[in-house]
Formats: C-alpha cells, structure tokens, sequence
C-alpha cells in the first residue's frame, strides 16, 4: 500500500489503475455495473451535452467524455440500491482461510483481531445479516500469553443450571485442562450473539501444536495490525 | 325500532383486512380477530422502520467506508476520512462513498489520496 500511496501523490489525478475499467466486474462473483441515470440527453454541440439528472429540475452540463456514464440505463440503479450480497457472494468454499500463530500474543488483542475477520468487519462487502467472514485457524493455542496476574487470578465461570451448579476455575487450570477453550471463549464473546452468531463461531478452528487438518484450504498468514499483540518480554 | 341486521357489513370490513395479512403466517392469517391484531402491529413496525431505515442504512454505509479506509494506512479511519472530505469541501454522502468502496475500490483510494494531500499540493503549486 506504501508504493500505492506514492504512486498517487507523484501522479495525481490522471493515474488510471488497471482494475479501473469502467465494464469491468470489479466484483468477482456478482457482476455490479450498470450506471442507471435516466437521461433525456440533448446532444447540443460537441464538447458538452446536457442531461437530466432524475429528480432534479436543472440540467447538468455533461462533458462529451463522460455522456458514456449517463447513457446506460439499462441494468441496476448502483448509486439508488445499497449493495446487498448474492447467494454466489458468500459461498464458504469460496472464503479465504487464515492462520495465526498464538504462541506469546495477548489473549484479548488476539480474539478482538479473529473476530473481526471472521465477522467479515474489515471487508467493503461487509453485511451484518449474512456471512461474509473468513475462516481462522489457530495454532500453538496453548502458548497464548496474558500480562499481569492474569494466569493465576483470571477466572473462568460455568453453571450447570442447578443450584450451586457454578464451577469456577483459574487460567491456569484451564489451561492445562482445555487450552483451547481459552481462546475460543475469548472470541466467542466478542462475536455477535444469535443465530448467526453462533454460525460465525464454527468458522474458528483452535488446535493445540502446531499443525492442524485444513492444509487443503491454503490458509494465508492473518494479517495483524495491533503492535501491541505481540507479549512484550 | 324496527330490527336490523348488520348483515355483511361487517365481513366487508374484515375480507379487506384479511387481504392485508393474507401472506402472512399460521394463525395471523387464518383467525378474524389475530388478523385485525397483527395488521395494526405490521403497519406500526412498517411506520416505525421507517425512520430507522434512514439511521440503519447509514450505519451501515460507514461501517463499511470505515473498513476499505482502514485498509489504507495504519492510522487512517473513517473520521479522519470524513474530515478529510469536510475540509476540502466535498460534498460525497455516505451512501455514494460506500457503493465507490465496493464496486472500485481504487477510485476510492486516489480520493483519499486526493483530500489527504491537499496541504502538500497547495504548497506544492504555490513554488511553481
């Protein structure tokens, strides 16, 4: 992103990037053209052509270079309808796999990161009802690393419903019982809680060590943008 | 007083509500009295949506700005954006910025590029 920025600020406006092409499906799986504007253009002269922009009473002068944006009207209105993904938008075997390696980063920095790829928050096509998330594995889960005295004094709580049903234990325990509950309880808090909610928290995969099943799905290093996830030592 | 029945002006009243609820489900659109209900709640869940439609659509429309901008640069966010936008003077709502961030990307990123330098380009024209 570095190269693109100086890119830009040394070219200005008249740099034209490659997936810039008006016709283009920058979309990969729905097609998103269609420039609805309906115009009742009256060619003029040459240089600019006039059309009426719908809903308002005063025409725009439209230069000829552009008349192309304005006489498409066939297609869906893109700048009328928020974009609402396809089935073909979401498919999971389409989804990107990520895996992180949890060995010495802080816990919450480190579920607040997965929970938000996995939500699909980082992404433009990003759609509260529906699952756009990626998948995330986890490795060296054991490893994952608490400052302060959080080992001996965090507490994990569970009720079994009856009364004095509640089991309390520390980090530490649970630790050496279930490491993997750690990090999937943390992320599991920070995803929405509902039915979709709970779909989200089957695309988090936890293992302890550090090889897992998924070599099959590619996954790609998680890009981390918190400095302060790794444990200072 | 002679005796009136009300005959079918009653049903008339009703079959125009029922067409109201005839999609809906189960018992909401079989029973009389639960249509009559389920109308009144339906045209105020409609009414009150409404308005939070215009706040909903918003939110959304930021959210996602706000992830293709964070994508830019370590400390570059949506209130930096749109501050960005204010001080230049460009009048791009939320709903355009957000279709741009999703169907081109870049275009979206060369006017952020655009609006961030406009110190260094004033300075810039101004040695020339």
């Amino acid at each position: 992103m570095a190269m693109a920025v100086n890119c830009a600020t040394s070219s200005s406006l008249l740099l034209t990037k490659p997936s810039n092409k008006p016709s283009s499906t920058s979309l990969k799986k729905t097609p998103f053209l269609g420039f609805s504007l309906p115009a009742a253009s009256k060619p003029s002269f040459q240089l600019n052509r006039v059309s009426k922009i719908c809903c308002q009473e005063k025409t725009a002068l439209v230069p000829a270079g552009q008349q192309w944006m304005f006489d498409d009207i066939t297609g869906p209105d893109v700048w009328n309808k928020t974009w609402y993904p396809k089935a073909a938008d979401h498919i999971n075997t389409d989804k990107p796999w990520y895996i992180v390696d949890a060995t010495d980063k802080i816990l919450g920095r480190l579920a607040s990161t997965i929970a938000i790829h996995i939500r699909g928050k980082n992404l433009a096509t990003y759609t509260p009802s529906v699952d756009m998330g990626a998948f995330v594995i986890v490795v060296n889960a054991e490893k994952v690393a608490v400052s302060g005295k959080k080992r001996t004094q965090k507490l994990y709580r569970r009720h079994s419903g009856r009364p004095g049903g509640m089991t309390v234990e520390t980090f530490d325990q649970l630790q050496k019982r279930i490491p993997e509950r750690i990090i999937e309880h943390a992320v599991r808090g920070m995803l929405p809680k509902g039915r979709l909610g709970r779909s989200l928290f089957t695309h988090l995969k936890v293992y302890t060590g550090p090889d897992h099943p998924h070599e099959a799905q590619k996954p790609v290093e998680l890009p981390i943008r918190d400095k302060r996830i790794q444990k200072q030592t | 007083m002679t005796r009136i029945k009300r005959g079918y002006i009653a049903r008339r009243r009703r079959t125009k509500i029922r067409l109201f609820a005839s999609s809906f489900r189960g018992a909401h659109s079989r029973l009389t009295r639960t249509i009559t209900q389920q109308k009144i709640r339906a045209l105020v869940s409609s009414h009150r949506d409404r308005d939070k439609q215009k706040r909903n659509f918003r939110r959304l429309w930021i959210t996602r700005i706000n992830a293709v901008i964070r994508e830019r640069g370590v400390s570059y966010s949506y209130s930096k954006l749109i501050h960005d936008l204010y001080k230049r003077q460009l009048v791009l709502n939320r709903k355009i910025l957000a279709q741009i961030a999703i169907s081109n990307r870049n275009c979206l990123y060369m006017i952020s590029n655009e609006i961030r330098n406009e110190v260094g380009w004033k300075e810039y024209t101004g040695i020339i």
